[in-house]
């Protein structure tokens, strides 16, 4: 064994919680036997995989959909220019194998989405290191392993996630079913920018503005596919318009770089950033499975652009957690609400974030997306008021494609019974 | 696809944070690091991949099995071989816009001269040898910034050295300067130019709220001895006459924000008492700036000529996002602009005036930043100390107070001196202080930094034990995660952008936690 790793496993310290439960020989051996699925095989997947093959593990295993671009290479470092377009979790692994040279590592890719995987599958992880950059993969990782657990605390697999912007980031230790999870603090992340219609379509001011402009509205006027931010071509005809639209309002400052900003929602990352949180990561794994030292308990900050900066603290279990909590969650629902507009407010509820949302209650189908028979068979309700739908006795059922679980909700009606008659100035 | 093109989508993620002004200035950096450790080589990776102009790596010794396993840039293939020479390698492989070099030369025999070639050096596990705090100390002369890296089991530190640091482009959280309570005549004028009552609805819905702040603290003062409302009554009563101006306080979305952000009225357009600490600071010159004069102190002497004159700060232009239509925002944001642009050629030809030249391209960008700036520019004076009487008390004061709470301080600076002892040990014993070395150990702390044993607390022996217990200087948790610190260190002093460490960091990876600390 690595030389360093053995001396640190080889005492206990003084700050050991339970030193007469450590043992030597068990934590060398969880070094040996730990399986290890590491989510995402991106800027901080790359330092994941490089840190647990250095710190001795040798049953890994990674995930990941998505192929190399050139705009990786400026911190995802397992990757070479002739890589692009190859699947990012398989030159990962096979990168990594053939640096670290410890015969019994195994690092076995998949090169896919974390959905294609049947619950068994995550069953047989020691731990789950997830370094992603979607909210929704997140949610449907975390739903899923709190799931799993069983009534005498069987299948219970610790969740280590980590995430970055800029120059900031964060790592968290999850506990199913005993620490908070992911969905109990999705109101902690900072709501997506969005802009009125209203703004959009009239009165448009900021570069945001002629953009969006440009890829929401006048794209589906223009064409029947789909705008994908990933086409190039669609993009260039996006940023003409958008400039056109600037001209036409006096509005400067749409470049290109800014278009693909906001189209694509890119946050900015570095590799420095990505190698703190993936290293926190890492060293709570390490932690955790070894039992050498006491694990993050269970959220720590971190922001280097003004100084460097850690805040650490146990974010706090939600009791109307719709994954791990015993309540119903409570929405607020004004009185005049069609199901339509509650539809809409549903999406940018920041504990909510739904997509495209069906909704049932024990009784009636209320609203549903999908399948063409059943939005037939609902759509009449959606200019209903919800209030003339259900009662603030009823639990709501909300399904959505990008959750693996239902969000269970009762409402709370307020506000004017009929809709204000000046709502085009408050839109605007 | 074209270099530029394929350079700017490559480094795409990164120009996001610091433009290509702040990438220009990466791509002209050459970076040293002293010692080709498993941090070193996690500081670099970070400085490699994002494209830094040169980096020399500093080490004679050769490549052992143990560096192989903790350092995942050298292979077993590199074992006897220069350990730069091997790393210099594969960190090269990164990215070729990077250029690598490495000396395998020893320390003592490298010339002071050899320094001055870098823009900023890191030395990695810092043992406090003769050679190397002569090298420390004429850096800091050089003003050469040098951080110094150290980890050891879960713990770390970082500590950056230098004379001063002086940023333009902070990027910190900027308050608007909107002058509604002083109001520059073109602005003033266009407040006056809106006839409430002959706007329709639409119309009134879309007065943007600065102009009615603007209006209301007029009407205001109108009533009034003092020229903003100051207390809570007052505040009310300002409030209460916004809402009145609305013809819907439920609906006009114009009117909602004027009372969102109503304290934009309240603000005193004045020069902050930081700006004029500035003014006084020595670095700024007389009468006559010499050659070597930094741009930054030139513009602080430059800016002080304006407030002197003006009684305020250049505009910095930037207007907020605000409900109304297109044709009274653009109106207005070209006000803001035109007023920013004005005062910033003021302060370019007090500027040029000071320096007796025209400025260069390049200056007059810095002008623009540092317009946009003043309210956040960032100074701080550095020492070239490792430990301070100051800091010492403290260490054993709070370890006293039987602290030993999750984030007290006391037991990150016991960290910080236990890891400077641990240094100290290797220097003087040639090998890594063990457990059962505690007694030694604890003597070399009380004899260097003149502690008496008495004033060792538990909490103070504890971290000295975990220290000793777990004394690897490779885990590659702790020196990727240090090493990734003080990269970004690295990278905000090259681009000149966002505000470095000042001056000290304890990262404690059992708790998780970390602490800063200023040493003077």
């Amino acid at each position: 064994m690595n030389p360093g790793i053995d001396s640190l496993l080889r005492t206990i310290g003084p700050y050991n919680g339970a030193p007469n439960e450590y043992n030597y020989e068990f934590a060398k051996q969880q070094l040996r036997s730990s399986k290890i699925l590491v989510i995402g095989a991106g800027g901080l997947g790359c330092e994941i995989l490089k840190n647990l093959a250095l710190t001795g593990f040798t049953d890994i295993h990674i995930i990941d959909m998505d192929s190399i671009d050139l705009s990786n290479l400026n911190r995802q470092f397992l990757f070479r220019k002739e890589d692009i377009n190859k699947s990012k979790a398989e030159v990962a692994a096979r990168f990594v194998k053939s640096r670290v040279k410890n015969r019994f590592l195994k690092i076995v890719p998949y090169y896919g989405r974390i959905q294609d995987k049947p619950v068994e599958y995550y069953q047989q992880f020691s731990c789950i290191i997830c370094g992603l950059d979607s909210v929704e993969a997140r949610r449907w990782i975390n739903a899923t392993v709190v799931a799993m657990v069983g009534p005498a605390m069987e299948n219970l697999v610790p969740i280590i996630d980590g995430g970055t912007e800029g120059f900031r980031g964060q790592s968290r230790v999850i506990i199913p079913t005993v620490t908070s999870c992911y969905e109990c603090t999705l109101h902690m992340l900072t709501p997506k920018v969005t802009y009125p219609v209203c703004t959009i379509a009239n009165t448009p001011r900021l570069p945001e503005h002629c953009i969006e402009w440009a890829s929401e509205l006048a794209w589906g006027q223009k064409f029947s596919v789909k705008f994908d931010a990933d086409n190039e071509q669609h993009v260039d005809w996006v940023f003409e318009q958008a400039q056109a639209r600037g001209r036409q309002f006096h509005i400067g400052g749409i470049t290109r770089s800014l278009t693909l900003g906001v189209v694509k929602s890119i946050i900015p990352s570095i590799a420095s950033t990505n190698a703190i949180i993936a290293a926190s990561c890492c060293n709570e794994a390490f932690k955790i499975l070894t039992d050498n030292n006491g694990h993050l308990d269970n959220y720590m900050m971190y922001s280097g652009d003004d100084s460097v900066f850690t805040y650490t603290f146990e974010a706090a279990k939600n009791p109307g957690c719709p994954v791990c909590g015993t309540q119903t969650k409570t929405v607020r629902c004004q009185n005049w609400w069609t199901l339509e507009t509650f539809i809409s407010e549903m999406r940018t509820m920041p504990e909510l974030q739904v997509k495209n949302p069906s909704l049932s209650t024990a009784g009636t189908k209320l609203y549903f997306a999908a399948p063409p028979s059943l939005y037939e068979a609902t759509k009449q309700n959606l200019c209903k008021r919800v209030k003339d739908l259900v009662s603030e006795d009823d639990e709501i059922a909300i399904t959505d494609s990008s959750l693996p679980i239902s969000l269970r909700v009762k409402l709370e009606f307020e506000g004017p019974e009929s809709e204000p008659a000046n709502i085009d100035v408050l839109v605007s | 696809m074209t270099a530029t093109k394929e350079k700017s989508n490559k480094y795409d993620r990164q120009l996001r944070l610091w433009a290509t002004s702040g990438q220009s200035r990466l791509e002209d950096c050459h970076v040293c690091l002293v010692n080709a450790t498993s941090t070193g080589s996690e500081v670099l990776k970070n400085l490699v991949l994002p494209g830094i102009g040169d980096f020399t790596i500093v080490d004679d010794s050769v490549t052992t099995d143990a560096d192989v396993a903790n350092n995942f840039f050298m292979t077993r293939t590199d074992t006897g071989r220069p350990r730069s020479e091997a790393m210099c390698k594969y960190l090269g492989e990164l990215n070729q816009d990077s250029n690598g070099h490495f000396v395998t030369r020893p320390l003592h025999s490298l010339e002071d001269g050899f320094w001055s070639q870098f823009n900023i050096v890191v030395i990695t596990d810092y043992v406090a040898s003769e050679r190397l705090i002569q090298i420390k100390d004429l850096l800091f002369e050089l003003e050469i910034p040098l951080l110094l890296v150290n980890t050891v089991g879960y713990y770390g530190t970082v500590h950056l050295i230098t004379k001063e640091v002086t940023v333009i482009d902070t990027h910190a959280n900027n308050l608007y300067d909107l002058r509604v309570d002083k109001p520059w005549p073109e602005l003033l004028e266009y407040a006056h130019s809106f006839n409430w009552d002959a706007l329709d609805d639409t119309d009134h819905a879309h007065i943007p709220s600065v102009v009615i702040l603007i209006n209301a603290l007029e009407n205001w003062r109108s009533h009034h001895e003092s020229p903003a409302p100051r207390n809570t009554n007052e505040k009310k009563e300002f409030r209460r006459l916004v809402s009145l101006m609305a013809r819907n306080m439920d609906f006009e979305t114009n009117f909602i924000e004027a009372i969102e952000t109503i304290s934009r009225a309240y603000r005193r357009t004045s020069v902050s008492s930081e700006l004029h600490q500035l003014f006084n600071n020595p670095k700024v010159p007389g009468e006559t700036v010499g050659n070597d004069t930094p741009l930054f102190w030139v513009l602080i002497k430059a800016l002080k000529q304006f407030v002197d004159v003006s009684q305020q700060i250049p505009l910095s232009g930037s207007l907020p996002d605000m409900a109304s239509d297109t044709k009274n925002y653009v109106r207005l944001q070209r006000l803001y602009r035109e007023k920013a642009d004005k005062d910033k050629r003021e302060l370019v030809e007090a500027t040029k005036i000071l320096l007796k030249r025209d400025l260069t391209s390049s200056e007059l960008d810095s002008v623009s930043v540092f317009c946009k700036n003043i309210q956040t520019l960032h100074v701080a004076e550095g020492s070239g100390n490792l430990s301070s009487p100051e800091l010492i008390e403290s260490l054993v004061k709070e370890s006293s107070n039987g602290f030993e709470d999750s984030n007290s301080n006391a037991n990150t600076l016991a960290i910080y001196y236990g890891l400077l002892t641990f240094n100290e040990f290797i220097n003087e014993v040639h090998r890594v202080p063990c457990p059962h070395d505690l007694e030694v150990f604890t003597q070399l702390f009380t004899k260097k930094f003149k502690v008496d044993h008495s004033e060792i607390s538990t909490s103070i022996m504890n971290t000295f034990k975990e220290i000793l217990c777990h004394n690897t200087t490779n885990y590659i948790n702790t020196a990727s995660l240090i090493g990734g610190i003080a990269s970004q260190e690295v990278l905000k002093l090259c681009t000149s952008q966002y505000i470095p460490l000042d001056n000290m960091l304890v990262f404690d990876g059992i708790r998780s936690i970390s602490n800063r600390y200023k040493i003077s």
